[in-house]
């Protein structure tokens, strides 16, 4: 019950990782939640999800990331999976160009299911494999800067990067729902400080409503 | 030591072939059709050895051995053939598709089963493992590539192999029983004649094979100095079987050998293909996979998700506190049904656990089930059948088994996580035990009301007969127009069950009279000094008793109010502490309200009261029960219906084994929590004793009110418990000094509820020193 801590948050905010099948996301959700990788992780079936702790720009945020199979194509699925997400991480693996050539399809799936202002980053997995790299850093980053997104490579075998890249996108997160919070005629930022009234809890405040009942 | 995997599970009813006990695997093949049920050894010979047959025609057929590509000379036509071919449909075209399907399969295998990995990753089984999923991806395109492209589809081979590779292990035990019987009853092997021993060579192929994996089984606990047996007859029937199905002269020879190491990939291939096809059954492991809906379906689904949401109404009717809560926080059941559904429990149990699980899964007939009424379409279809239902009612076992942890939480995300991590210690049996005595109601509801004059109201003509596989042609109802109309199926659902529900009333009141006895006892222990004491409880239980008391005062119509004023309560909630407070109080009073039909009385009063010899006046209770089922207010439709069906449910809980109290006690896993299990339960006899406070307390009724006013008391003491451990946990998590305003309001909550707390407790500890 002594998870005091834990429960002890300024912010919620769901992230979800998306990508091509097999290309790390799960590892970078247990590296960046857990510290552990895991070269023989099953692959997940489903949802999968997990939340950590950690400050940002001074603030205690609770990040709760949401992890799926690569290929769940369930609309029943997919739009509880959007639901409420704040930020995505759209990772592909950096050995494998098709599943970096995908990353346009899993813009438009976040087109269609998510938040319009939904925080990207797209993230190049599997840097320790060096030998193998099948995607330039420059297609990447000039793609990222095309799209808008922020860009970042990452090894969760190595954990190179994991801490940096949720780092930043929680901060980003952070900055918009701050200046949001300020133009809202919100009373004085005492009361801000009360945090769990204003806990951007992702999961029913979100006004975009899935086209298709999952019921 | 002996078997790698104790087959000891629960016998098999019905068709299950007791030969056969020892061996698993050949058991799964009788149940899951590919071998015919009570026939002779000679005859599942011949099937198998054909199926063997087969599956080699296939494997030659399809699988591109490179070796062979090679060798130019094989191939009859060098244009087409050659590896730079663009034809999808050359040999090369072939080996290069299947080389990058096979380096996906590969990638899969490399994370199967790491505990049991000495077995799995062993460069054989891999190989076997790629073969079969290879090959079955090779013959359903549908599932392994996209359409008319040869490129590979990602979305649904990826935990097939978790669903092979039970099949394989099972048939790898049973080759290593094998070994052990052979290695015991040697000379019934040998080819002695007369003193003319035939040199080794002379045996089948196969008997060396099994020699090596004997000898590799080198801690044997059998003795080999075994008193001789000289004729096979003395041997007991399941070892005679054994090596009848081993025997090398017997029928087809050695391709006949049941468990047999060499077709071990022939075997795990039928049965990975039963499994996965269904075998002209309704549950098909492949549509699990598939994201578009099955032929035929009108909710346009998934068949997974037509599946979660079968498992969500299922548990609606078991137990609808629970439903209502996942609901509300919105945890909707494919968020964790879907991984469960797929590999079939594979991932929530320790490979041994889930072999038990799939025992008792194949052993329930998968035949399709359309009783009579073949146009009452059910979204369901996917679970329709025994096996369907099976499957449905281990989910809904899984769930009551973490109830209340579940119950404990207050938003989706800690819910779901409880659910995705389903404790790896749980008492498999129990949720077994548990899910066979929901599966006939599972059943029920999957498929349809054996009452057809109802149902007939309600025609909902389908086009299920559209569904590839259906086996239930005869019953069709051809005439019944096409009706679409999705609305308010499941209130239909409850209309029909509920009237099921009063004709059974009718029809078997005299059956009841029986728990009818039982139940006056508690009634005439209920006086107005009860209510006295009870002026005393906190805030807390208030609700419950009031509620219980007003039915009791004023009758039958109020008595199906009381139990919509329940639910009502269930479905309001705020996120405050008294809020919490009032859900588990709630929790209570709605199982308390599933009073108002009898059998659940007869359950609780079998748990309250040994002595059988009491007075009887169990009119009061009929009669109440059949006005309060027969004058429900219109708006009260919907929920009294409800909780006819969970009475319903309760009557139908006694045939299986174990109460639930003791079930869900025995196998949860925090102490905390588990009280507040027991708590629904327990808290019954309180309310209903109220219940009855209008009859004259008899003689021998008083002899038993010391003894129940103890058990109040100590049922009293257990909620009490639950209730502080829940406030516990919620002064852990507002315990920030920030959230000052929350605090504050927490505070005043706590406060009261601690002082309502210390008063319960004086009253229940003086109720059970009495």
């Amino acid at each position: 019950m002594a998870r005091r801590a834990d429960e002890e948050y300024d912010y919620l905010f769901k992230v979800v990782l998306i990508g091509d099948s097999g290309v790390g996301k799960s590892n970078l959700l247990s590296r960046f939640t857990r510290n552990e990788f895991c070269l023989e992780s099953k692959s997940t079936i489903g949802v999968e999800f997990a939340t950590r702790t950690l400050q940002v720009e001074g603030k205690t945020i609770k990040a709760q990331i949401w992890d799926t199979a690569g290929q769940e194509r369930y609309r029943a699925i997919t739009s509880a999976y959007y639901r409420g997400a704040l930020g995505a991480l759209l990772v592909y693996d950096v050995t494998k160009p098709t599943t970096f050539e995908n990353v346009s399809r899993w813009l438009k799936e976040l087109r269609d299911h998510a938040d319009s202002n939904i925080v990207i980053m797209l993230i190049g997995n599997k840097t320790d494999l060096k030998h193998l790299r099948g995607v330039a850093t420059e297609d990447a980053q000039s793609y990222a800067e095309k799209e808008g997104l922020s860009f970042i490579e990452t090894s969760a075998l190595e954990a190179i990067n994991v801490e940096k890249a949720f780092q930043t996108i929680l901060g980003e997160i952070y900055r918009i729902i701050s200046k949001k919070t300020l133009s809202s005629d919100e009373p004085a930022p005492t009361s801000i400080k009360e945090g769990k009234t204003l806990v951007v809890e992702g999961s029913e405040a979100n006004t975009k409503k899935p086209c298709c009942s999952s019921t | 030591m002996i078997s790698p995997a104790p087959v000891e599970v629960l016998k098999v009813e019905g068709e299950g072939d007791s030969r056969f006990i020892e061996l698993r695997g050949v058991q799964w093949r009788i149940h899951l059709g590919i071998l015919p049920c009570s026939a002779s050894v000679d005859e599942l010979r011949r099937v198998t050895a054909d199926a063997r047959r087969r599956y080699a025609g296939v494997r030659r057929r399809l699988l591109v051995d490179p070796q062979f590509l090679k060798d130019e000379n094989n191939s009859p036509d060098r244009v087409m053939d050659n590896p730079l071919s663009q034809n999808p449909d050359s040999m090369w075209g072939r080996f290069f598709r299947n080389a990058e399907l096979e380096k996906m399969v590969d990638q899969d295998l490399s994370r199967l089963y790491p505990e049991h990995g000495s077995y799995f990753q062993t460069p054989a089984c891999q190989g076997i493992l790629r073969r079969i999923l290879l090959l079955w991806c090779l013959r359903h395109p549908e599932y392994g590539y996209r359409q008319g492209k040869y490129i590979i589809n990602m979305q649904s081979h990826e935990w097939m192999h978790e669903l092979l590779a039970p099949l394989l292990y099972v048939l790898h035990v049973d080759v290593r029983r094998l070994s052990e019987v052979r290695k015991v009853y040697e000379h019934h092997y040998n080819d002695n004649f007369d003193d003319l021993s035939f040199p080794e060579s002379d045996l089948v192929l196969n008997y060396k094979s099994l020699k090596v994996a004997t000898e590799i089984e080198d801690g044997n606990s059998f003795q080999r100095n075994e008193a001789k047996i000289s004729s096979l007859n003395e041997l007991g029937p399941e070892i005679q079987t054994i090596v009848l199905l081993t025997d090398a002269y017997g029928a087809e020879g050695e391709l006949g050998i049941l468990p047999s190491e060499r077709f071990i990939e022939h075997d795990a291939y039928c049965m990975f293909d039963a499994l996965m096809g269904g075998a002209s059954g309704a549950v098909a492991m492949a549509e699990f996979f598939t994201p578009s809906p099955s032929i035929g379906s009108h909710t346009g689904l998934p068949p997974v998700i037509e599946a979660s949401s079968a498992l969500y109404h299922l548990l609606s009717l078991v137990d609808s506190s629970l439903h209502s809560h996942l609901v509300e926080l919105g945890v909707e059941p494919q968020y964790f049904a879907l991984r469960w559904f797929r590999v079939l429990f594979g991932r929530e149990f320790l490979l041994e656990d889930l072999l038990s699980i799939w025992d008792e899964i194949f052993a329930s007939d998968n035949c399709k089930l359309s009783l009579g009424a073949e146009d009452e379409e059910s979204n369901v279809g996917v679970l329709q059948s025994p096996r369907g239902a099976f499957i449905s009612a281990m989910a809904v076992s899984m769930l009551l088994h973490l109830r209340s942890s579940l119950l404990a939480t207050e938003n989706a995300t800690s819910c779901l996580q409880r659910l995705l991590n389903f404790p790896e210690n749980a008492d498999v049996k129990k949720l077994i035990e548990k899910a066979k005595s929901l599966q006939s109601l599972a059943l029920e509801t999957s498929v349809c009301c054996p009452d057809p004059s109802p149902v007939g109201a309600f025609d909902r003509s389908k086009s299920k007969t559209a569904r590839g596989h259906s086996l239930s042609s005869g019953s069709i109802s051809p005439t019944t127009p096409l009706n679409l109309i999705p609305e308010s199926y499941w209130e239909k659902k409850w209309r029909v069950l509920h009237k099921e529900e009063e004709v059974q009333r009718g029809s078997t009141g005299k059956a009841r009279r029986h728990p009818g006895k039982r139940h006056c006892q508690r009634e005439q222990l209920g006086s107005e000094d009860d209510f006295e004491k009870e002026e005393y409880y906190g805030l807390v239980l208030r609700r419950i008793l009031s509620v219980k008391r007003l039915s009791a005062h004023t009758g039958s119509e109020e008595n199906s109010r009381t139990s919509s004023s329940s639910s009502t309560m269930l479905s309001s909630r705020a996120n405050d502490l008294e809020n919490d407070l009032e859900r588990s109080s709630v929790a209570s009073s709605s199982s308390a309200d599933e009073n108002d039909v009898e059998p659940d009385k007869e359950e609780l009063c079998v748990g309250m009261h040994k002595d059988p010899d009491l007075p009887v006046s169990d009119t009061i209770s009929d009669t109440s029960d059949k006005s309060s089922a027969d004058t429900i207010g219109k708006q009260l439709v919907g929920t009294k219906e409800r909780k006819l069906l969970s009475g319903k449910f309760q009557w139908l809980w006694k045939f299986g084994k174990g109460g639930e109290g003791t079930f869900e006690r025995g196998g949860n896993t925090e102490a905390s929590r588990s009280s507040s299990i027991g708590n629904s339960q327990k808290i019954v006899p309180v309310s209903s004793t109220l219940d009855g406070c209008g009859t004259l307390p008899g003689d021998t009724a008083d002899r038993n009110v010391m003894g129940t006013l103890k058990n109040i008391g100590q049922s009293m003491l257990e909620n009490i418990q639950v209730i502080e451990s829940v406030l516990q946990q919620e002064r852990n998590q507002v315990g920030s000094v920030e959230n000052l305003s929350k605090s504050v309001l927490v505070g005043k909550g706590q406060v009261k509820a601690v002082a309502a707390l210390k008063e319960l407790r004086k009253i229940s500890n003086i109720l059970s020193e009495m």
